[in-house]
Order: C-alpha cells, then sequence, then structure tokens
C-alpha cells in the first residue's frame, strides 16, 4: 500500500517536473519579435540581467508602497505590470542560457580536451536552471512574486556562473590555440 | 596604452558634461530627457555643440553615450517610491499644466525614446513599466485631491 502511494507521489511529481519543463521551453520558444532582434544582435556571448535589478523586480518593497495608497486599480495595474516584467526576466534567462549552451556545445567539439567533470556539472546546473524558470514561470501570477525571489536569485546566480565557466573555457581554449600556433 | 589615451579625453568630456551641464537639472529624469535629446533619431549618433567644440566630436559624441546609459540604469533601478518623487519633480520643472503634462505622458508614452540602444532589455521594460505606474499614481493622486477639495 506505501509502495502503490510512493509510486503515484513519485508519478505525480515526474508529470509536474515534465510540465515545468515543456512550459518553460515554449515560453522561451514563443519570445516576443523584441527579444528575437536582441538576440540575434549579439555575436557574443549574451550578457544576463544585472543581479539588482532581479532583485528588484521580485522585491516587495515597491507593492508595500502601492498597498500603502489604499487603491485597489493600482494595486491590480502594479500586480499586471510587475508580473509581466518577470516573465520576461524568465524568457530572457531561458534564452540566455539556451544560447550559452550551444555557444559551448559548438566551442567543445572543436575542442581537443574535453574534461568530463566539467561537462556534467554544467549540464547539471544547465538542467537545474532549465527546470527553475520553467516553474517560475508557471508559478508567476499564482504565488506572488515575492515568495519567489530565492528561485529568481538562484536562477541568476546559476546564470552567471555558468557564463562564467563557458567564458573561462573559452579563454582557455583560445589561449591553448595560440601557445599551438606558437610552437 | 593607446587605449588609455584614448579613455582620457572621454573622461574629461563626461566629468564637464556631468558639471557643467546636468548639474543644473534638477531632477534624474530630467537629466535622462535631456541626454536622450542629443541623439539624432535617424542616426542614433549624440550631439552636443559645446561638448564638440571643447572636446572631438566623436569625444563628446562618445561621453553623451556613457552617461545616457548611466543616467538609465541609475532611474531604472529606483524604487517606485523614488521615481513617483522624481517624476513629481521633473513636472515642476517644465512649469507644464500638471493634468495636461499627465494626460499627454500617459498617452503618448514619450519616455520610450529616452531608452538607449543596447542596454538589458527586461531592464527597459522594468523602466517603462515603473514610469507607467508613477504617472498613474500621480494620475490617482490629482484626482484624490480634486475629491478632496
Amino acid at each position: 500500500m506505501i509502495g502503490t502511494t510512493t509510486a503515484l507521489i513519485g508519478a505525480a511529481v515526474l508529470l509536474v517536473l515534465i510540465l515545468v519543463w515543456v512550459r518553460g521551453q515554449s515560453a522561451s520558444r514563443h519570445l516576443p519579435a523584441v527579444m528575437d532582434e536582441w538576440l540575434t544582435g549579439q555575436d557574443d556571448l549574451p550578457e544576463a540581467c544585472p543581479p539588482e535589478f532581479v532583485s528588484q523586480i521580485f522585491s516587495s518593497r515597491d507593492f508595500e508602497f502601492i498597498s500603502r495608497l489604499e487603491s485597489v486599480d493600482l494595486k491590480r495595474l502594479f500586480l499586471r505590470e510587475r508580473n509581466a516584467v518577470a516573465l520576461l526576466w524568465v524568457q530572457q534567462t531561458a534564452a540566455t542560457i539556451r544560447r550559452i549552451m550551444r555557444h559551448h556545445l559548438e566551442a567543445s567539439r572543436l575542442s581537443a580536451d574535453i574534461k568530463f567533470a566539467m561537462e556534467a556539472r554544467i549540464l547539471l546546473q544547465y538542467a537545474q536552471l532549465r527546470l527553475i524558470c520553467g516553474a517560475l514561470f508557471l508559478l508567476i501570477g499564482l504565488a506572488g512574486l515575492e515568495r519567489l525571489r530565492w528561485m529568481a536569485l538562484r536562477a541568476d546566480k546559476l546564470t552567471q556562473r555558468i557564463g562564467n565557466v563557458l567564458r573561462e573555457f573559452e579563454s582557455g581554449a583560445r589561449s591553448r590555440e595560440m601557445d599551438g600556433v606558437q610552437s | 596604452m593607446s587605449s588609455a589615451i584614448k579613455l582620457v579625453p572621454v573622461q574629461e568630456a563626461y566629468d564637464d558634461l556631468l558639471n557643467r551641464t546636468l548639474a543644473r537639472i534638477p531632477c534624474d529624469l530630467g537629466r535622462l530627457i535631456y541626454l536622450a535629446s542629443t541623439r539624432d533619431y535617424n542616426t542614433g549618433n549624440y550631439y552636443h555643440e559645446g561638448l564638440a567644440n571643447r572636446f572631438r566630436p566623436e569625444v563628446a559624441r562618445k561621453a553623451l553615450e556613457i552617461a545616457h546609459r548611466q543616467a538609465f540604469y541609475r532611474l531604472s533601478a529606483f524604487s517606485l517610491e523614488s521615481l513617483v518623487s522624481d517624476l513629481e519633480a521633473y513636472l515642476q520643472s517644465t512649469r507644464e499644466n500638471p493634468r495636461e503634462f499627465l494626460r499627454a505622458w500617459q498617452k503618448l508614452e514619450p519616455y520610450r525614446v529616452a531608452i538607449p540602444t543596447e542596454v538589458n532589455l527586461t531592464v527597459a521594460r522594468l523602466f517603462t513599466s515603473n514610469l507607467r505606474l508613477a504617472l498613474a499614481i500621480l494620475h490617482y493622486r490629482q484626482a484624490q485631491n480634486h475629491l478632496g477639495r
């Protein structure tokens, strides 16, 4: 009986995770036209949104200020506006990380020394980030932004971390190439 | 070395812009609108006659571009409460009729042209969203004052 319950819970969790993943995938695919332009205009690794702005989008400070005004319309407008900004940030983060990974795959195909442990770590962080983006996309509007703040900050940290690791990987590969040319 | 030589005049032009021109403008939104107005809509290039005469035109252009981007990020990082105060200060500095000003700004959203090129997309959206909210708050306060009379 306990085994069946556990299996059912497990299946439900798995189903939710798959749904979250699929929603995140489709969210980053259906980007606004302005986002496509933003992405195609960048030849190098794209810059993520500065962390102080991520913190600002998901903070409760502005909502507290709006609440003090005691206007239902203003509160509604605020929630609609801020949720739209948060969703755009999730889409931008998902698109940025997809682009970074594509960039990395192209670079590692040309690289002679691939470190398995590092690749596995990057892949794990990438999967974690995609999952967080999917969850955020699903929960924004349902849970309230300030409750999702820790998830957003975690996603931002992971994006920066992956970006930095891959930048180091690329500069290392470039300097090895230079050494090869010199010798 | 050559980049250091190039950077020094840009820094000088930037300081000059900050101390002579921008320091006279009483609020951050005013400074942003002013800097955006030095950009040619057709080419996206910045031009300021006084600065271009004192320094080289390309140096002045770079200094204006940097100052514009910095003013934009500074204002975008404002809390909603601070932005409302800054917008109020800007409104007062224009000496326009507040009702007409708010109506025009809510309808035409002229602040959209104040966004520099090559800024983060989310920050640009946050900026327009916050200004829309600040305008709605001022409009609400104006209506409350009207009712109170």
